[in-house]
């Protein structure tokens, strides 16, 4: 987003199903050539959004620009908007290079044109040789490049993409990852990406949107979102996060009458989170005030280990370690540990002054 | 223990092996046999001559009267696939799941009557002093003649096989993934080359099989070219009939109905072979 018009813009945007709202009132501008990953929990409305600016819904309010054009009802076959399915949708009685010549043959291009590009996007995906296969016999990383060459064959200005990654194996999702920036950078287009995974949406865009209830509830970096989230429903859906309460006196917050650290924050009750990697684990209790908290139970994160704990109050607490200091910690369910963080590491998600 | 589970699962094959053991296969060779018998004094004797193929393939009639057959069950075919789709494609598409049920079950109910009650209900319908012949009336035309005629067998034949062509084409239609038919449009598909690129192709099975049970039962049928087409120019179910009738010639008979399933034979097996030919 450098000051130009934007490619799309979305302003007060609502859809409803009779009395059921699927997306209500939304604004957002989407730049050229930028990635924008739009996230949320099932029935959130982000599959909705995207489909709309597909023109395979029409919104019941608002408008949609694209390129500086309203495109609320511009009939699907008449933009170019292509879009990845969650299932892909490649056409099973066409082989591969048909399923990738598809729009071409639409847009009534020359015969001898549609095979020299068909050629360069199957080399471009990594798929010569496979001109002829039929789709049943394609493994899925090859079904979703295929998928891909199809989309992106007509050249268009952007491509938008529904949770086209679930369905992989997880070795296959971070390469398919690989491609999809590649192919972002190299051809400098705009790729709108609808996902529920908080991975997928970080590894890749530029900015992510976090919906919830058919609003927007936060635009912003992929590091803003994980270090700043707005409210408790972004820092929820984040996860890895601990969401922590009390009341602040004198630069330091009472969490169950135990003291921490809260820098540039006055006088008040807070709710405050902390990110899983800025907690710090003490085995026996530290100098300095900590949470006793019991261990519960670990899960392999791939850069750390996530340790879960329980806290006083049931509250639940997470800490992301490194492999080699987990095991100096020998943890086991039920054993105490201590739990602090620095004084700049938390981030304020609500705050009132005074009143105690 | 491992034997007992491998014999168990072959063992409900069995009862229907017997079936058609006892009332296809059987028949089917006796039939075959009988067109190799003999006929003397108006009785059969089982002989092995091929008079009777000798005296039936070298015959005008015959072969007219195979054509006749051959072309009307592929014109039946043909506008049985034709005029249900338009119905199939709004049942598949554009009604409710309640009101595509509802049709469905309306498409049976043809079933529950004699077919060829439906065939002496359209005798009344389309006589010259009939209702039909009565509305063209009012708009100062006709009367035309519409029974005893190709245009009397065809409206038959479609009376018999509409509601299975149209039932087949429904579940073919509406089994179709619709992000399939979302893909096309998104890849720039207008409607109409939608429906021609995807949504026949993607059907194409279901549409085959509507035509060729059109076919089949269209040209088997005697009903239709007997009480509409006036036996004229007579069909191969016709010409059974007149050849059991004319001096006990059931082994003549038996090289007609031969010929008419080796044709069903071709027919069935080169269009379940197209329906599911995978496209080089």
């Amino acid at each position: 987003m450098t000051g130009a018009a934007p490619l799309v813009r979305f302003s007060q945007v609502r859809k409803s199903y009779g009395a059921i709202e699927a997306v209500r009132g939304i604004d957002l501008d989407i730049g050229r050539g930028e990635f924008v990953a739009i996230m949320g929990p099932s029935g959130c409305g982000k599959t909705t959004t995207l489909r709309m600016l597909a023109g395979l819904e029409i919104p019941t309010a608002g408008t949609i620009t694209i390129d500086g054009r309203v495109t609320n009802r511009l009939p699907a076959h008449e933009r170019d908007t292509p879009l990845v399915w969650q299932s892909l949708a490649l056409f099973p009685f066409l082989d591969v290079a048909q399923n990738v010549e598809f729009g071409l043959k639409m847009r009534d291009v020359p015969r001898a044109e549609r095979q020299a590009r068909v050629a360069l996007w199957l080399e471009r995906l990594g798929l010569e040789g496979f001109e002829h296969r039929p789709i049943d016999q394609l493994s899925g990383g090859q079904k979703q490049r295929v998928a891909l060459a199809r989309s992106l064959i007509t050249e268009p200005e952007m491509l938008l993409l529904d949770e086209p990654l679930s369905a992989l194996d997880a070795h296959l999702v971070v390469r398919m990852q690989g491609v999809l920036t590649r192919l972002q950078k190299e051809l400098g287009i705009t790729f709108v990406y609808v996902t529920h995974s908080q991975s997928e949406a970080f590894a890749m865009s530029d900015r992510v949107v976090i919906m919830g209830h058919g609003e927007i509830v936060q635009i912003g970096r992929p590091r803003e979102i994980f270090r700043a989230p707005r409210n408790r429903f972004v820092a929820e859906f984040v996860g890895h996060n601990n969401i922590l309460s009390g009341t602040v006196t004198q630069g330091e917050i009472d969490v169950d009458g135990v003291r921490l650290p809260l820098a540039g924050v006055s006088d008040g009750p807070a709710e405050i989170v902390v990110a899983a990697d800025r907690m710090e684990i003490y085995g026996s209790p530290p100098s300095s005030p900590a949470l006793k908290a019991a261990f519960v139970s670990e899960e392999f994160a791939g850069a750390g280990v996530i340790c879960h704990f329980e806290g006083p109050g049931d509250l639940e607490l997470r800490a992301q370690v490194p492999e080699a200091r987990l095991a100096e910690l020998s943890p086991e369910p039920g054993k105490p540990f201590w739990l602090a963080w620095a004084a700049d590491s938390p981030h304020v998600l609500t705050h009132r002054e005074g009143r105690t | 223990m491992a034997r007992i589970p491998s014999i168990y699962p072959h063992v409900w094959r069995v009862p229907l092996l017997i079936w058609q053991g006892l009332f296809f296969v059987g028949p089917l060779i006796l039939m075959v046999a009988m067109s190799f018998w003999l006929v003397r004094n108006y009785r059969m004797e089982p002989d092995f001559v091929l008079a009777n193929w000798e005296r039936m393939l070298t015959r005008d009639y015959f072969w007219s009267a195979y054509q006749v057959t051959f072309l009307r069950a592929s014109l039946a075919a043909a506008l049985a696939s034709l005029f249900a789709f338009p119905a199939s494609y709004a049942l598949a598409f554009k009604v409710s799941a309640t009101a595509r049920r509802w049709a469905i079950f309306f498409l049976i109910v043809p079933f529950f009557t004699s077919y060829l009650v439906r065939v002496y209900a359209w005798q009344v319908l389309l006589a010259e002093s009939g209702p039909v012949n009565a509305v063209i009336g009012f708009a100062g035309m006709g009367p035309f003649t519409m029974l005893n005629s190709g245009f009397g067998a065809m409206v038959g034949y479609l009376t018999l096989v509409m509601p299975l062509v149209v039932i087949l084409q429904t579940f073919s239609l509406a089994a179709i993934d619709r992000n399939l038919i979302e893909a096309a449009w998104n890849l720039g598909a207008s409607p109409r080359r939608t429906l021609v690129r995807v949504i026949v192709p993607a059907a194409r099975v279901g549409l085959i099989l509507g035509a060729v049970f059109a076919f089949i039962l269209s040209f088997g049928d005697f009903v239709s070219p007997f009480y509409l087409g006036g036996s004229k120019p007579p069909t191969l179910s016709i010409l059974i009939i007149d050849t059991t009738k004319s001096g006990q010639q059931w082994p003549r008979a038996a090289v007609v109905a031969v010929m008419m399933i080796l044709t069903l034979f071709t027919v069935a097996f080169a269009a379940v072979g197209a329906a599911y030919r995978r496209k080089a």
